[in-house]
């Protein structure tokens, strides 16, 4: 068979093997220690992330690797190292549409309304965990494209916030290529954005504007104390890594920053898991968040 | 509802006799259901089944499906029903039943996209009610298959008043039954009463139909309305709805059908509602798969 034969009999789409038991073991195991829940049809790249992994402790089968990430002394290592590799390439612009549709359609109009009494108009969004900035960048144009409607005469305060200094340094200089913008449709890239080289684009300063960009540790108590008076905090892909008792302590963090009536939004795929009972598990169409609920609610 | 206007509406519903494409064996079926499984000879139901060839054929697809259980397709009529179980059997011939039971043109609110809703939250009150380990998985599952039947009523019988219900509820972002209210004055939920009460369907399937929107009112089956008008909710919020925006915001926890759900069935309190959320999601193409085993090919939409 001649090599230009057997390209046209390669499927275009890869047929994908039925996949073995254990990695919904894994998948469940994950989400347990985690709080990360891959979905049926990601359940492959749960299979991908875990065959890298497998190479590097000298697991042959799945089932070997399943007894490393259960009975082995290095076994919350290798945890670490599975969920990095199952959430690389989570980081892009304008990620989830159904948390944005919920934000601008459900949840704005709310916090407007609950502060329309208030002298000063101020919305305040933290992006704990902001990574390079993609999802900083993403509420704020979001935000800005609310600056003549619902947010007109409102200052919007966006605090990014990472540990790593040098994906702040990064995040502060705004430049994404093709990957990080396959979401941003052409509307948004025209408005929002300005060529940087010949394959990326720069996020105008306008938007950077409205950000803060900062290191952080979520763990350092004293600083947390200071984050208060939030509307809004983003945390995604972060508390994964968290043991119990610390993602404990973040959330409870979290919960108290938060003003009555604010909203906390994990990754796509994660849960809380009952953490903290305070705050009201809510959902929107597609998506879910935590909501600790207004005085007016009743229900502090 | 003002009197004159429950009046219109049951007497529009004895006049909807344009169901020609409902099964035969839909009546005799329905008649079944409402008996104890014990009671009831498999004979019988797979005579119904085999009735109807297209219904026999639809109900070998259906039953092959994963989310009812099985790998493989069942050989028979007789096969499925010992492996499935009767009464799992008797839900999916409804279903099937119900799938072709009304005429695509009269419907001012798509068939797929009804059809998905309804039976996605068929299957999540199955789920729901497996997990709660309450009496009837299968009774769940017909109760959330059916209480939205008002939907059809509405297409048949106040065509003109549904549209513009529909059409205020796209443009606005409303829940229907809210739009449906605005602009009609009364609900799918009293036009689906008045069909199950014509159907003669159980007290309790009648409880969810006309209640299902306001758990409150029900006088009895409380805890099966409570689970329909949850697992309706969880179905909206999960990309099972009516094919468009509905800007709502659910705090399941906080709703009363919860708490009343909750002294039924303590166990709800042990349910991880995120990870039942993401599952669903995981399910939602394979309930547009059986959605599509159900209708055949997809009706043009007028």
């Amino acid at each position: 068979m001649t090599p230009a034969a057997q390209t046209a009999m390669t499927p275009a789409v890869p047929i994908r093997q039925p996949i073995d038991p254990v990695y919904r073991q894994i998948r469940d195991l994950v989400y347990k220690v985690s709080g990360m829940y891959k979905q049926e049809e990601k359940l492959y790249l749960l299979a991908d992330g875990c065959s890298r992994r497998m190479k590097n402790v000298a697991a042959r089968t799945p089932r070997d690797y399943w007894d490393h990430l259960t009975a082995h002394p290095s076994r919350e290592g290798e945890l670490r190292q599975l969920l990095n590799e199952i959430t690389i390439g989570e980081t892009y612009l304008f990620r989830s549409p159904p948390q944005l549709d919920a934000l601008r359609k459900v949840i704005l109009p709310e916090i407007v309304a609950d502060k329309a009494k208030q002298i000063t108009k101020r919305l305040r969004i933290w992006s704990a965990g902001c990574s390079t900035g993609e999802e900083s960048y993403t509420l704020a144009m979001n935000m800005m494209e609310e600056s003549d409607g619902l947010l007109k005469d409102w200052t919007v305060e966006i605090l990014a916030t990472d540990l790593n200094d040098r994906s702040v340094e990064s995040a502060k200089a705004g430049i994404y290529g093709d990957y990080a913008l396959r979401s941003v449709t052409d509307y948004f890239k025209g408005k929002y954005f300005s060529p940087a080289d010949e394959k990326k684009l720069q996020v105008r300063p306008e938007v950077k504007k409205l950000i803060t960009f900062s290191r952080l540790n979520l763990q350092d108590d004293s600083r947390m104390l200071f984050m208060k008076g939030m509307d809004l905090i983003f945390c995604c892909n972060v508390l994964i890594y968290f043991d119990g008792p610390s993602k404990t302590k973040v959330v409870n963090h979290f919960f108290s920053n938060l003003n009555f009536g604010g909203y906390f939004f994990l990754g796509t795929s994660e849960s809380l898991v009952k953490l903290n009972d305070k705050f009201h598990l809510v959902h929107f169409p597609g998506t879910i968040a935590y909501w600790k609920p207004s005085l007016s609610s009743g229900k502090p | 509802m003002i009197e004159s206007m429950s009046t219109t509406i049951r007497e529009r519903v004895q006049r909807i006799e344009a169901m020609p494409a409902i099964p035969a064996v839909f009546l005799p079926l329905l008649n079944i259901l409402g008996d104890p499984a014990k009671d009831v000879a498999l004979d019988e139901v797979v005579r119904l089944i085999s009735y109807d060839n297209s219904i026999a054929a639809q109900c070998m697809r259906v039953a092959s499906s994963p989310l009812f259980g099985l790998t493989h397709a069942p050989t028979s009529i007789k096969s499925a029903v010992i492996s499935l179980g009767l009464r799992r059997v008797e839900t999916i011939l409804l279903t099937c039943c119900l799938g072709q039971a009304f005429p695509a043109k009269k419907w001012a609110l798509d068939p797929v996209v009804f059809w998905r809703h309804s039976m996605g939250c068929a299957l999540v009150c199955r789920k729901f009610s497996e997990k709660l380990h309450a009496a009837d998985a299968e009774t769940a599952y017909m109760a959330g298959l059916l209480h939205d039947i008002g939907f059809m009523v509405n297409c048949l019988a106040f065509s003109e008043e549904f549209q513009l219900a529909m059409k205020r509820a796209v443009q606005e972002e409303l829940p229907l039954d809210a739009a449906e209210l605005a602009t009609m004055g009364f609900t799918h939920c009293d036009t689906g009463r008045a069909l199950a009460e014509k159907w003669d369907l159980s007290k309790d399937l009648v409880e969810v139909i006309a209640h299902h929107h306001g758990v409150e009112k029900s006088q009895s089956a409380l805890p099966l309305v409570a689970l329909v008008h949850l697992s309706d909710l969880l179905c909206r919020m999960s990309g099972l709805g009516y094919g468009y925006y509905e800007r709502q915001k659910v705090d399941f926890i906080s709703d009363p059908a919860w708490a009343v759900l909750l002294k039924a069935q303590p166990e709800l309190g042990d349910v991880d509602l995120v990870r039942f959320t993401f599952e669903l999601e995981e399910a939602v193409l394979e309930i547009h798969e059986l959605v599509s085993a159900v209708l055949g090919p997809v009706p043009a939409r007028v």
